[in-house]
């Protein structure tokens, strides 16, 4: 246990140093999460300009779900992102070997091989945006809500993490598939909304298929005090399982992996 | 140390005609077939033995080189290294093996290399004091103390593969897996990495596997040659007794104080090659005495020496006839 947490801070240490090696990159790539912040906002405001309510949710609880998306869009494109971007390359060049012979999990070694540390300006764009909205609903968030929303957004984390692990599983097999990841990030996209606003096939798919909707309404829907505790044990286990079988995969993945060159 | 028998390795690809038709075909209908990249191949190696895997391109080495290291899995047959099986990866047979690859890097491109030492340190889980230790006798070995703080991507490729081979040996492995170590190196670089795997053999009593490309670095640094063709063993022994068998000729280089006639030269075997001052004549191995014994009675001699053939011609025709066994 102890030698995986030192793998972890040696690990950060490097992708922390890796980062700050380029100055100019850090300024702009940091300058560019605040525009991106801002665009964010843009939908929301359009939608309601028009409406008081959308789908049972009025603006400031939208903004609660947005600043989920935020702060989840900064995880995704901070962390999980640039790390399996990397894997994707090692593949492509054959240096996977280097990182299978390690003495060390290879799912943890090629997880937080690189870091954006500027995306944390999402989350003090997530934090500004609570802050407005419960300003907005008149009231804070209990404690107890408070608490029930941050395991919501382990779990969040945990299932986005695990659905990267499974676009990168594929890369095993199919080498080119930073095209899967664009596809991914995109489709993230649609966490910007509750889940309620979709409805039918799409409500089905981004349920349970690919689970968006338990990435940010479910968090947002506890820091709002309206989730009940059945929901939220389900969506808990939901994503404990989902990564499990994440796991799996990959492990699989990885007996079948044959390096680039014989 | 390291244990095989009867390993095959056969690969299956995917495999296609040239052409847009035939791409569209395959969408659809995608035939296999099997590589047959190793096909039956035993032998045995003992702890702290230098030996060179040498064969054409596709032949097989890295392949086996990779079963080996435990990067893939054998198709057929029992592969043990230091008691393990490989492909099994286990934690403890990790840290006692290491992989180099010449044409592959793990140092990380953008950091200093002392970052992926430190990296390294962690994932090997390195006692410091021992780290340290290995960290200033590979600088001192192999002068690296200039390299250690500069980005890799501003290293040279003779810097660089340096500091690969420090990065891979922080642990201290018991087996050396060399794929190609001095490929793009210049000749002192080359002997730069000889000399350091041959120290780093001896200090730690490591066995060490290497494949090249280039006859020197085998000739230099393995006792033990295994010539891998077409997926098979055609060859394991000494590296003299190969020359001998593929090539049992020698060569009488001649210096002359003044030019000759080539009739005085026919008798003496097959003339390579001739000019005022110098000529090679390729003699058989049975032939040989009595040819120096000729040129020093009737040639107008300044020198004379006999020499083996020179290792790429003797490779070229062993994988030419690519039936020596």
């Amino acid at each position: 246990m102890m030698r995986l947490l030192r793998v972890i801070r040696a690990q950060l240490r490097a992708s922390l140093a890796l980062a700050l090696q380029y100055r100019l990159e850090f300024l702009v790539e940091g300058l560019l999460a605040l525009l991106w912040m801002a665009v964010t906002l843009v939908p929301l405001l359009v939608v309601f300009g028009a409406r008081g309510t959308v789908a049972g949710w009025s603006f400031a609880e939208m903004l609660v779900v947005l600043g989920w998306f935020v702060a989840l869009k900064g995880v995704l494109e901070g962390t999980l992102s640039p790390s399996l971007m990397q894997v994707v390359e090692h593949v492509r060049k054959g240096t996977l070997d280097f990182v299978l012979l390690k003495p060390a999990d290879a799912q943890l070694l090629v997880s937080l091989s690189k870091i954006e540390p500027w995306r944390v300006i999402d989350f003090a764009g997530a934090a500004v945006i609570f802050t407005y909205a419960f300003r907005q609903i008149g009231h804070a968030p209990s404690a107890a809500d408070l608490l029930l929303s941050a395991a919501l957004l382990l779990a969040a984390v945990l299932v986005l993490y695990s659905i990267a692990i499974l676009v990168v599983s594929i890369a095993f097999v199919a080498v080119r598939v930073d095209n899967l990841l664009y596809l991914f990030q995109s489709v993230f996209d649609v966490a910007r909304w509750p889940s309620s606003v979709f409805r039918g096939a799409l409500a089905m798919i981004f349920t349970y298929v690919l689970p968006l909707a338990l990435m940010t309404t479910y968090p947002a829907l506890a820091l709002l005090g309206k989730l009940n505790a059945r929901t939220a044990l389900g969506a808990l286990l939901g994503a404990f399982v989902f990564a499990g079988l994440a796991r799996l995969i990959w492990l699989s993945s990885i007996r079948r992996y044959t390096s680039a060159s014989s | 140390m390291i244990e095989v028998e009867h390993l095959r390795k056969w690969y299956r690809v995917h495999r296609r005609e040239p052409g847009l038709k035939a791409a569209l075909r395959s969408l659809l209908h995608r035939p296999y077939e099997d590589v047959k990249a190793v096909e039956d191949i035993s032998f045995s190696i003992g702890a702290g033995e230098r030996v060179g895997f040498l064969g054409p391109n596709g032949a097989g080495k890295t392949t086996t080189l990779k079963v080996l290291a435990g990067l893939l899995h054998p198709t057929e047959g029992r592969v043990a290294v230091g008691g393990f099986l490989p492909q099994e990866r286990a934690r403890e047979f990790l840290t006692q093996i290491t992989l180099v690859m010449g044409q592959k890097q793990q140092l990380l491109w953008d950091l200093p290399p002392s970052e992926t030492f430190a990296l390294n340190r962690a994932i090997y889980d390195i006692p410091r004091a021992q780290y340290e230790e290995t960290v200033a006798e590979l600088t001192a070995l192999l002068e690296l103390a200039p390299l250690l703080g500069k980005p890799t991507r501003q290293l040279s490729l003779g810097e660089r593969m340096k500091c690969e081979l420090a990065v891979a040996l922080l642990h201290r492995p018991k087996v050396l897996f060399l794929d190609e170590p001095t490929i793009g190196l210049d000749v002192s670089m080359q002997a730069t990495v000889r000399t350091f795997v041959r120290a780093y053999n001896e200090r730690f009593s490591a066995t060490v596997i290497l494949t090249s490309h280039y006859m020197e670095d085998v000739a230099a640094l393995c006792p033990r040659v295994m010539v891998i063709d077409k997926g098979r063993l055609i060859f394991d022994g000494a590296l003299p007794d190969l020359i001998r068998r593929v090539r049992p000729d020698k060569r009488v280089l001649l210096r002359l104080s003044k030019p000759v006639e080539q009739r005085d030269l026919l008798p003496l075997g097959t003339i390579i090659s001739q000019n005022d001052a110098e000529v090679i004549i390729q003699v058989s191995q049975e032939g040989l005495q009595a040819s120096v014994a000729r040129a020093l009675s009737t040639l107008p001699l300044r020198d004379l020496t006999v020499e083996d053939p020179p290792l790429e011609e003797v490779m070229r025709d062993l994988f030419a006839q690519g039936n020596a066994a």
